[in-house]
């Protein structure tokens, strides 16, 4: 107790400190436009996937800022071309937003962490992945006057039956469709046989495995889908073994879709390759050919980023709306990344991909999302 | 009170280190921001409730410090309680685990009225973290192997049977179509610990059940004879074992009471705030219960200073990032001070030289 008081003790004389020094006559530069709040889930910065994906959206895009060493810097020409893909580039405008952004140690600070971006005042704040679900709804209940971006997860209730906030704007994505066409393009690569690399088992991860198996099957209706399930999304080790297991198997062309754990699929398919078996990667949620430009074929690309950028610049334009939406190829909420490997006939084989997303978004495709859907799946004829 | 001196110095000394290390890698008026923002963020934002008078500037900060607070408390009871035998508890997170998930399940799927439940809740958790400290506690005196070894141990027994087999598999909480839910099933609400604040603050009985249990042990230590003889065990097993004491009985008590406070941590976490066994059990408390063990120097009073200053701190310290200041510097306080606190040697000798020049 005394401890406490010793420390309060402590707060009150630094704040004295604070009025009596320079503080107050170094005006800060007015709050003019909006702010956007984002808390990360434990991934956090860095994941080089699925939080950076979002991070991306909110401060290269939006605010056309990066974060270094704790400080915003505007972003060069260069790096912002860098940032926005070619085929958004046009879409893409810098919004003058502010980002404030909060990185989470736990499970038990999504809830704090999103309360405290309220309290700064922010004009919306964003949940970064389905983990932050239960927090962002209890958070939005208490604040119904603030506005609430929610990625990967509708609103669930007790019973985990989605339900509608008046507040809450959600976006899931169709990984399914992405899925499927990394996964035509796999069995076009490959000829017997591929792998697949999830995370935890859970519906969300199953999405990416159904579309890939029903994309193999459409392209090469032989090869046989190895599947592997880590059981976590932030242990490199396990990913790599797991890899290392489906090569040594014969699997030709892995894909993950297992957060961190795929970093160490990357690495194993790398390692394969420098011992001469033709082997390649398919990454997931980012452009991963950066990891290991001659290993990585494509990646299934999930544009949180574009997710992230729309609800501001709705939220800019007095447009913001809440609901569920749902971000599939048709919304460019899902694709892959440019192939930019030498493969056999890459120009036939690419086409007959891009024939397939014609046909997915014209809806005469339908991919199934999961393992009961895929059973009942008939592939198109290519 | 004097025996404190060096623990008190050694926070301070701690605090004032990273002020000014977050000073250097910074500049000092962005680390006294951030500092500020954090001992508001601990102890209840009062230059914004006096100017605004929006009560919730007080209460939500204190909700977050005193959650963590009593979690800290109980993990930090476990690891001190231990240590008055002699035994060096290191597992206190997976008991805390293990805790975790006996309320979680007990409070989702039974059904039974307020009090009742929460108590039900409470004791399945005690007995779920006594019941994994029996383990170390058997092969100690059975086989004698060392305890730091089999309670470290049993800690990633515990975490990848809960975490990755349980919770995501046979508990894990069923949802619609083909969304994802993380962890197990949500707890009734006639297991939720009462908030104290109202809404606004997520305060729970959680606090005053840590103070509780804290004061109990005090009383319990240094007022009954069997707390006596904890104490005699601890100083010398020999001595106590030819003055009649039954050292091994001492042993398991001990860690059985070590095992239902680490339990008892993780019960609060879930029924006071996460209200299910997240997908993965966030912080490491256990860990962080020896820090607060050996800061308090074992005693349970101290346990409480301890934890209450490190919970508010870390309650606050995510406020600093709005600063640009990292998330970590709470626990890098906490881990100086735990550093500081060891070199006991150091503080004995400054303080003699200058209580007699």
């Amino acid at each position: 107790m005394t401890l406490a008081r010793l420390c309060l003790v402590a707060a009150l004389t630094l704040a004295a400190c604070k009025k009596d020094g320079p503080a107050p006559d170094a005006p800060k530069p007015a709050p003019k436009g909006l702010t956007v709040g984002l808390v990360t889930d434990v991934g956090g910065r860095g994941d080089q996937s699925f939080n950076d994906s979002a991070l991306r959206g909110l401060e290269a895009w939006a605010a056309n800022q990066k974060s270094l060493d704790g400080k915003y810097v505007a972003l060069t020409a260069e790096e912002r071309k860098a940032s926005v893909p070619a085929e958004l580039e046009a879409r893409i405008k810098e919004l003058g937003i502010k980002p404030v952004v909060l990185q989470s140690k736990a499970q038990e600070d999504y809830q704090p962490n999103l309360q405290l971006i309220v309290d700064q005042g922010a004009d919306l704040t964003v949940g970064t992945g389905f983990m932050l679900e239960n927090a962002v709804e209890t958070v939005a209940r208490q604040n119904p006057g603030s506005k609430f971006l929610l990625i990967d997860s509708p609103v669930l209730d007790a019973k985990g039956a989605p339900q509608a906030l008046p507040n809450v704007r959600t976006v899931v994505f169709k990984e399914e469709e992405g899925s499927f066409l990394v996964g035509a393009l796999a069995g076009l690569v490959a000829k017997e046989k591929v792998g697949f690399v999830g995370g935890m088992e859970i519906p969300l991860i199953k999405k990416f495995e159904a579309g890939f198996r029903a994309g193999v099957k459409t392209t090469n209706p032989k090869a046989t889908v190895l599947v592997q399930y880590t059981g976590s999304f932030d242990n490199v080790g396990q990913g790599k073994q797991a890899a290392q297991d489906l090569v040594s198997k014969g699997c030709e062309v892995v894909f993950h879709a297992a957060g961190s754990d795929g970093n160490g699929v990357i690495q194993a398919i790398k390692e394969a390759r420098a011992a001469g078996k033709a082997v390649f990667a398919i990454g997931v949620d980012s452009d991963q050919s950066h990891l290991a430009p001659e290993a990585v074929l494509t990646s299934m690309v999930k544009r949180v980023d574009l997710a992230v950028w729309q609800a501001a610049s709705d939220l800019k334009a007095g447009a913001f709306t809440a609901g569920d939406q749902t971000m599939g190829l048709k919304e460019g909420g899902v694709t892959y990344a440019p192939v930019r490997i030498e493969i056999p006939e890459k120009a036939a084989v690419l086409q007959k991909v891009e024939a397939l997303r014609a046909k997915i978004i014209a809806g005469e495709v339908k991919v199934p999302s999961n393992t009961t859907d895929l059973e009942s799946f008939t592939a198109p004829t290519l | 009170m004097r025996k404190a001196l060096p623990s008190i110095l050694s926070v301070i000394s701690a605090i004032l280190i990273c002020f000014i290390a977050a000073g250097l890698t910074r500049d000092f008026g962005t680390a006294l921001d951030a500092f500020t923002a954090m001992l508001w963020g601990a102890f209840g934002d009062w230059p914004k409730f006096l100017e605004t008078g929006a009560a919730t500037a007080i209460l939500r900060p204190l909700g977050e410090a005193g959650t963590k607070a009593a979690i800290l408390t109980f993990t930090g009871l476990s690891v001190a309680v231990a240590f008055r035998v002699g035994l060096f508890n290191i597992g206190a997170q997976g008991q805390l685990a293990v805790g975790a998930l006996a309320a979680a399940v007990v409070g989702a799927k039974l059904e039974a009225p307020g009090f009742l439940h929460i108590t039900l809740c409470l004791a399945a958790a005690a007995l779920g973290g006594a019941l994994y400290a029996l383990l170390p506690a058997i092969l100690k005196l059975k086989r004698g192997v060392h305890e730091v070894i089999s309670t470290i141990m049993l800690n990633w027994v515990a975490v990848s049977l809960i975490d990755n087999w349980l919770v995501i598999g046979p508990l894990r909480a069923a949802a619609s179509g083909d969304n994802s839910i993380s962890g197990t099933d949500q707890i009734h609400a006639t297991a939720e610990l009462p908030r104290l604040l109202g809404d606004s603050s997520r305060l729970n009985l959680g606090l005053v059940l840590a103070g509780v249990a804290a004061l109990a042990t005090w009383l319990f230590l240094t007022r009954f004879t069997r707390g006596f003889e904890w104490k005699a065990i601890g100083l010398s097993q020999d001595a106590a074992r030819a003055s009649g004491i039954d050292v091994d009985r001492g042993f398991l008590e001990a860690m059985l009471l070590a095992g239902a406070f680490a339990g008892l941590g993780g019960a609060v976490l879930i029924l006071g705030t996460e209200l299910k066994y997240p997908a993965t059990l966030g912080a490491p408390w256990g860990f962080d219960g020896i820090a607060m063990a050996l800061i308090g120097q074992g005693h349970p009073l101290g346990v409480l200073a301890v934890s209450t200053l490190f919970g508010g701190l870390r309650a606050g310290g995510t406020r600093m990032q709005l600063f640009g200041v990292h998330k970590s510097f709470p626990e890098l306080m906490q881990g100086l001070a735990l550093l500081l606190v060891a070199a006991k040697l150091m503080w004995e000798r400054l303080l003699r030289t200058r209580g007699t020049p």
